[in-house]
């Protein structure tokens, strides 16, 4: 009540100002009157007694201001006072408010990127119902499918049986759930579909979901019961997919759509924050049961390790008895299936084990790659704010010294020290806020471009960098915070100027006391600058380097169409002649097209394939790595650009049944047949009887597929069709490779066309030109360098701030000295010089450190760095003069300013 | 001659107003006379002090203000106890007494 009272009194005197104060003014003059009538009453005069009272009642107004600063909203009502005159002074300054609030706005924008994706990548949890319950039964993200023993001993890839087994026995799990550890490329057509489409799979056991604790957004999930053979095959989608693709439509669910040829009845939509057990770019689109698994050849082998398993475990269980049980029924499964442990692994049989993890941000896949880099950026731009704050606090200082005469005017007049540090840091405050909101867009910006340039060629990345609750306190508390820290020192000195000093008109008082730090700090950030732009050029240059190499092809007016496996489509070996023929001759029939060609797969797509050839009438030596092989058609080299060095590519001559060529690129002539004599002679693979199967017939010059720095492995080439005698064709197509006239981006709808004309089961996983495949082979090194850059840039400006600020605040203090100066004779030229000077030596003092501390960081780089010298000195003398340059530009506007300054007036300022 | 008035002991003055108006609601100048004359000019009142302090009662709700026409056509606002200003000075007097007696007790120990 009496809270409320006090609130509700407050914020009416807030509103109703003028009653309150006529109120008091009113109470104070009855007072007045009623004391002087009585001083009259007792034999003074009118205005003697007047002037006894006022005596002792003290000043009316001080009397008045007394009662009224007792109250908390007047507190409120000084405060927002303060924020007007504050914004108003700021209004006054607007190129010094800009200035900060840019820098604030950098600065505070990086480190609110940098948490927003820290937040959604490292901290958000799995959007599922109590994560905390879940846990996974490995440590480690090995992949794909393994046999026999696991790494170290710890269990993370499980057979279907392992799995059924530890199900079973296992009471503490309320579910436990298996899937895929990676996911697949699914062909995807529905009834009215005019091709299939590609889509991103996941098989998954049926308790799944229950496991995770999802529920569907429409339709039902999978269900233990979809785990038998017997069950109508059906699938579950993914809410982006029914957005993006299938426009929300209800009748969706229920309806058949053929996965990888098989009809699969969709039965419901997954909610839309769901993203499956991973974070990571391009999320499973459908999940299907593991049961409808093909070729029920992993589902059937105790052998085949392929699944990771999640289970959520029951309220009240303990993990760890729970992880030492699990290790138990690993080793008495282990002991009941000694056959599919090889023999020569029988002996670690003991210390295989399983880690049971929390699992409540699912498989920890991004967070594990990313955990580095991220924690990386932070400290860097936690640097970066630092070293703003203190600039800013340069800045206002600067400021401050020239506001000082007004300063020491407020002092004198009776500002309390408080008041003015209130006042002072205000404006920091208000500065900060602002630079704050600033901030979020930048962070929102600039988040969205990181995910972009870290995940380029990615489709869907399920990371949002809209600002969450925590993001909005957390650049909140940055910019409050931050207000704080720059304000301080400005708020510091603001209350303890002596008012008698500073309106005699000194200047001079304390001018050397603070500037040692604000020197070491401009020092300091130059020396940081040089190390960050000439890292930022040595990563610049290296990627130029690597994007711009001779790769032995060309990119320029190249297209590659990737395919989704044939086998996966419903292609069988006996079908292949007909289809591989069908596409050679309708798409080189598109207008454009100049030449095309098939191929098992393309360089740098991320696929490599390696065996040892067999050399007729010689054994080899097997060291080093075995060369890649690869299944070409036709005109590829032509189409590719890459040149025939000796004898004949392949021609539409090459069919099965026709004697069996090979072509071999420069490296494996050399390689293998050091005596230049690689024509005409004949190898095969995998056994010794093959060895005369293939005759080469032409080298061509080395290109590079897999490894993008080292030189290009040794290659052999065989035609799609001709496969060694008595043995299955290995190798189908999954790539086409066009060169087109002209631009490359027009040409894909033709060619989609073209191949759906072919056959409309065939499914296009992604048309992508082949500059923009190359290039997604730097994503890391792009991504390093452009934040080495950003970082670079933004340390250089910061740099620059930080001189200015403390070569106009030390102008402004040193007026006085430089009207004597110049009274006595010095002239503009060597005032200008003066200043300089100074400035000048704390950019050398920074260059001096930054010099060998970049060579430092270069030579750490190296291993890095593609055809670029660690300690380039064109790069080296460049950063230098870059930062030179700037300095003394930062520097010389308030050393044109001293320069300027008239005697007279100078020493008036006294 | 009679002695420098001295300022009340710290503490005191929101109790002394209030035994003030339990005699009987008075206006701000009112307060200050008649604790002057209760006193017997021991106590003397710093205009300041007292409307702070009768604010400080007024937000508290122990007093009530109510603006009346004073005899010289003034506006003047008299104030007067609520009860629980009643209850809070029977509980400021209790405690007191009870000090002032220990605080004797104290010093005629002998």
């Amino acid at each position: 009540m009496s809270l409320l009272r006090k609130i509700t009194r407050g914020v009416r005197s807030l509103f109703q100002k003028e009653q309150v104060e006529q109120d008091l003014s009113d109470e104070i003059g009855a007072f007045t009157e009623m004391a002087t009538h009585e001083k009259m009453r007792q034999g003074l005069g009118r205005e003697d007694a007047l002037r006894a009272v006022r005596l002792e009642l003290g000043t009316v107004e001080i009397a008045k201001e007394e009662v009224r600063s007792a109250t908390w909203e007047s507190f409120v009502e000084n405060l927002w006072r303060d924020i007007r005159f504050a914004l108003r002074t700021l209004r006054k300054a607007p190129g010094f408010s800009v200035v900060i609030i840019l820098t604030l706005t950098l600065g505070i924008g990086a480190n609110t990127a940098i948490f927003t994706l820290i937040n959604a990548v490292m901290l958000q949890k799995l959007p599922v119902r109590n994560p905390e319950q879940l846990y996974r039964l490995g440590d480690n993200n090995n992949c794909c499918v393994m046999v026999g023993t696991q790494n170290g001993g710890s269990f993370v890839l499980y057979s279907y049986s392992l799995y059924q087994y530890l199900r079973g026995n296992t009471p503490e799990f309320e579910h436990l759930a298996a899937f895929e550890s990676y996911i697949a490329d699914l062909s995807v057509r529905g009834q009215h579909d005019a091709a299939a489409e590609p889509f991103a799979g996941e098989l998954v056991t049926g308790n799944y979901f229950q496991t995770l604790g999802v529920g569907a957004a429409a339709g039902r999930l999978l269900t233990p019961d979809d785990d038998t053979t017997t069950a109508a095959p059906v699938a579950v989608m993914s809410y982006h997919v029914w957005q993006k693709r299938y426009a929300l439509d209800p009748s969706v669910i229920g309806s058949t759509l053929a996965i990888n040829g098989a009809s699969y009845t969709i039965v419901g939509v997954t909610p839309s924050q769901f993203y499956g057990d991973t974070l990571r770019s391009d999320p499973p689109d459908f999940w299907l049961p593991l049961i409808d698994e093909k070729e029920k050849w992993r589902l059937n082998s105790s052998e085949s390790e392929w699944l990771y398993l999640i289970g959520r475990l029951k309220p009240g269980s303990s993990p760890e008895a729970v992880q030492t049980r699990l290790t138990v029924e690993l080793q008495q499964w282990l002991a009941a299936h000694r056959d599919v442990i090889p023999d020569r692994d029988q002996a670690d049989i003991p210390l295989q084990h399983i880690r049971l993890t929390p699992a409540a941000r699912g498989v920890e896949q991004l967070q594990t790659d990313y955990a580095l880099g991220l924690r990386l950026l932070a400290t860097l731009s936690g640097f970066l704010l630092l070293i703003a704050c203190a600039n800013i606090a340069n800045l206002m200082l600067a400021r401050g010294s020239a506001n000082q005469s007004q300063t020491s005017v407020r002092l004198a007049l009776g500002g309390t020290r408080g008041r003015l540090m209130q006042h002072s840091l205000i404006e920091s405050v208000l500065l900060a806020v602002v630079g704050g909101l600033g901030g979020l867009y930048v962070a929102y910006v600039g988040g969205h471009a990181l995910l972009l340039l870290a995940f380029r060629g990615s489709n869907y990345v399920p990371i949002s960098t809209k600002p969450s609750v925590s993001v909005l306190l957390f650049a909140l508390g940055l910019s409050l915070l931050t207000g704080v820290v720059f304000g301080i020192a400005p708020a510091w000195m603001a209350s303890r100027s002596n008012p008698a000093d500073a309106l005699r008109g000194s200047g001079r008082g304390n001018a050397e006391k603070s500037s040692t730090l604000q020197k070491s700090l401009i020092v300091a950030q130059v020396a940081l600058s040089v190390v960050l732009l000439v890292g930022a050029a040595l990563l610049t240059s290296s990627l130029r380097h690597l994007e711009g190499q001779q790769f032995g092809f060309v990119t320029d007016g190249r297209t590659i169409v990737h395919l989704i496996g044939l086998d996966s489509v419903g292609y069988t070996e006996e079908k292949l002649p007909a289809l591989y023929q069908k596409l050679e001759s309708a798409i080189p029939q598109i207008p454009g097209v100049i030449s095309a060609s098939l191929s098992t797969y393309s360089p740098l797509e991320g696929n490599n394939w390696n065996d040892w050839p067999m050399i007729q009438g010689r054994t080899i030596d097997y060291t080093g790595s075995a060369p890649s092989w690869l299944r070409v058609g036709p005109h590829y080299f032509e189409t590719l650009g890459t040149r025939l060095l000796q004898g004949r590519t392949f021609e539409e001559r090459d069919k099965p049944g026709a004697p069996r060529v090979a072509v071999v690129n420069e490296t494996f002539a050399r390689r293998f047949f050091p005596n230049g004599n690689a024509i005409g002679q004949r190898f095969g693979m995998s056994e010794e009887k093959h060895s005369g199967d293939y005759e080469i017939v032409g080298i061509v010059e080395d290109a590079k597929y897999q490894d993008t720095r080292g030189p290009a492995y040794a290659t052999f080439f065989f035609p799609l069709l001709q496969a060694p005698p008595g043995e299955p064709l290995r190798g189908w197509v999954s790539a086409i490779e066009l060169h087109v006239a002209g631009r490359v981006d027009g040409i894909e709808p033709a060619v989609r066309r073209a191949i759906t004309g072919v056959d409309p089961r065939i499914t296009v996983l992604r048309v992508l030109s082949f500059g923009e495949q190359v290039a997604l082979n730097f994503n890391q090194e792009r991504l390093i360098a452009r934040l080495t850059e950003l970082f670079g840039a933004l340390a250089l400006i910061l740099a620059c701030l930080g001189l200015y600020g403390l070569t106009a605040y030390s102008v402004a203090r040193r007026t006085n000295e430089i009207g004597i100066r110049m009274a006595l004779g010095a002239d503009r030229r060597s005032v200008l010089g003066l200043v300089l000077r100074s400035a000048l030596a704390q950019v050398g003092l920074g260059l001096a450190i930054g010099i060998p501390a970049s060579l430092a960081g270069g030579f750490l780089l190296a291993s890095q760095l593609y055809q670029v010298k660690s300690y380039d000195p064109l790069i080296l003398g460049a950063a230098a003069l870059i930062l030179a340059g700037a300095a003394i530009l930062a520097a010389s506007v308030p050393a044109r300013r001293a320069s300027r300054v008239d005697p007279i007036v100078a020493l008036r300022h006294e | 001659m009679p002695e420098k008035p001295s300022d009340v002991i710290q503490g005191t003055l929101d109790m002394l107003i209030l035994k003030t108006l339990a005699l009987e609601p008075m206006h701000g100048y009112g307060i200050s006379v008649r604790i002057e004359q209760i006193s017997k000019g021991v106590f003397r009142l710093n205009a300041g002090s007292l409307f702070l302090a009768i604010q400080r009662l007024e937000r508290d709700s122990l007093i009530d203000g109510d603006w009346q026409p004073t005899e010289n056509n003034r506006r003047a606002k008299y104030y007067s106890l609520t009860q629980k200003g009643r209850t809070r000075l029977n509980e400021e007097t209790r405690e007191w007494s009870r000090q002032v007696a220990a605080i004797a007790r104290i010093l005629e120990a002998q």
